[in-house]
């Protein structure tokens, strides 16, 4: 083999990565700021949070036109393929946990300022949150690191937040009569759904890391197949 | 050594053994070869045990081991002194026509050695045919004469009828016949270089052969006519097995189903193959290291 060749086509490649794991930690910031909105019930947080979805939805847009510049000039093939492959769907994921901190906030106007909150449920919901926002990051270091084992255990933390989720909703159906309590619970069921979705999409973000290391592209966990070849765990 | 075996009901065909009387051979009525509309065909696979290629001292090409299947399309791939085209050259035994040129190993076409001492290398070539880089016409001939011509190297003397028919077919499967089907007895020299490069394909189809061995067959073309080509070839291997060598990569990945890529560990070193596999895996998730840097272009 002779001299490294095409520099100026990888370095493109690793700053639209960069760019792409930079939309992680957006992503992040947006839903520290949504649960910060949750848990004080702050409406003007939570405006913040929906007009700062628009930072997220550029990075995705320009992640987007880069990456097709490269398909189009570059004809990637092998290694270079995959990882324009994964972070096509990086991005995407990335712009739907926006979409989703968004659809967090949106519940706070509908709470109102001092909703009659329950307790018990609250905390699940912020548990919940920790735990996702901990699975961005999580699925941000595995891919950034090419880490196969931190890719796959995004399954197991997973579970825990499906767990917390299935818990806000038994939560929400004991709330009990009144009215103002059970339009608050349902709100707050629509919240953990959201949260429940953007783990979710750090699992995604987990698989297209197994798939730029292994070439194998498959889901970590198929609901409707469990146990099936692929499966964590 | 279990000879090459074809179903007379398909095609008549020389075994690759030196005929006993070739005048008498020659005397036979020759019928075309396949019926016209016969589209599909089983073709022949070639399989290469431990070859290595030597010039006088100089090793080119060591220990190659490879299935070349039948009616697909595989591309040889590497870096210019890899061995790849020394390595196609052999499958026909052009390799040994370079003064000092030999051969170590077994390549075998359906299990028949044909380096073995009883075999005719012409009857190979016959069975292995040969498209070249640069389009080579005879020029002072007619586009007729041009396909005729392997016929007519082939001792077969056949009804002008017959003649016509193989022809026409030959052309049509080389994607030519509309084009010059008007002016058939036209020098081929005022072909366009895809054109011509399409007439070499419709001469080395005309006798019927069970592989095609394409070197580097679109370097001289345009990208219109190299596509066009690329068409025709894998239109091709419904009836032939076809081994291309090229080195463009995304010929590679768009015309064939296996790809196999060859290297140079240092200079001086003979060519090894590296690596081969279905085209979709070499150019998506490709096993070896050296593989990855080749077809991503990392190195030069």
């Amino acid at each position: 083999m002779g001299e490294p060749t095409r520099a100026e086509y990888h370095a493109e490649l690793r700053a639209i990565e960069e760019r792409a794991l930079e939309g992680l930690d957006l992503a992040v910031h947006a839903i520290d700021r949504a649960l910060e909105a949750v848990r004080s019930q702050d409406a003007g947080l939570a405006r913040e949070v929906v007009e700062g979805d628009d930072e997220l939805d550029a990075r995705y847009l320009e992640a987007h036109e880069r990456l097709l510049t490269l398909i189009a000039r570059e004809a990637p093939v092998a290694g270079d393929l995959r990882l324009i492959s994964a972070l096509l769907h990086v991005i995407k994921s990335m712009e739907r946990m926006g979409d989703q901190c968004v659809n967090v906030a949106k519940m706070i106007p509908i709470a109102g300022s001092e909703p009659p909150a329950d307790e018990r449920l609250l905390q699940n919901v912020g548990a919940m949150g920790l735990q996702v926002r901990s699975q961005m990051d999580q699925a941000k270091r595995a891919f950034a690191g090419r880490d196969l084992d931190l890719a796959r255990d995004l399954v197991r933390q997973d579970d825990i937040v499906d767990a917390l989720n299935r818990e806000c909703f038994r939560i929400a159906i004991e709330i009990g009569d009144e009215p103002d309590r059970r339009e608050w619970a349902t709100a707050m069921i629509l919240v953990a759904r959201a949260l429940e979705r953007i783990g979710d999409n750090a699992v995604d973000v987990g698989e297209q890391a197994a798939y730029v290391v292994t070439g194998q592209f498959r889901e970590f966990d198929d609901a409707s197949h469990p146990g099936a070849p692929g499966a964590a765990g | 050594m279990p000879k090459i075996q074809i179903e007379e009901s398909v095609r008549s065909e020389p075994p690759l053994t030196r005929p006993a009387d070739p005048a008498a051979q020659a005397a036979e009525p020759s019928a075309p070869a396949a019926p016209a509309d016969e589209l599909e065909r089983p073709a022949k696979t070639v399989t290469a045990r431990n070859v290595s290629l030597f010039y006088g001292d100089f090793q080119a090409v060591a220990d190659v081991t490879m299935t070349i299947e039948s009616n697909k399309v595989t591309a040889l791939i590497g870096a210019s002194g890899c061995g790849k085209t020394t390595f196609l050259r052999s499958l026909n035994r052009m390799h040994e026509l370079t003064p000092g040129a030999r051969v170590e190993g077994e390549i075998a076409i359906d299990g028949q050695d044909i380096y073995a001492p009883e075999v005719d290398p012409v009857q190979v070539r016959r069975v292995v045919g040969m498209v070249f880089q640069a389009p080579n016409p005879f020029p002072t001939m007619s586009i007729y004469e041009n396909v005729a011509a392997g016929l007519t190297l082939n001792a077969r003397r056949m009804r002008k009828a017959d003649k016509d028919e193989v022809v026409e077919r030959s052309l049509r499967g080389a994607h030519l016949w509309d084009e010059v089907k008007d002016r058939l007895d036209k020098p081929a020299s005022g072909l366009s270089g895809g054109q011509q490069q399409r007439l070499c394909i419709a001469r080395a189809i005309a006798v019927e052969p069970e592989i095609l061995l394409m070197d580097e067959p679109c370097s001289a073309l345009d990208p219109v006519a190299t596509l066009a080509i690329e068409d025709l070839i894998r239109e091709l291997k419904r009836r032939y097995t076809i081994v291309i060598v090229t080195h463009n990569m995304q010929q590679a990945a768009r015309a064939s189903d296996v790809t196999a890529f060859f290297n140079v560990g240092a200079a001086g070193e003979p060519g090894r193959l590296v690596e081969v596999g279905p085209t979709e895996r070499i150019f998506t998730s490709p096993s070896e290291q050296a593989t990855e840097d080749y077809v991503s272009g990392r190195f030069g």
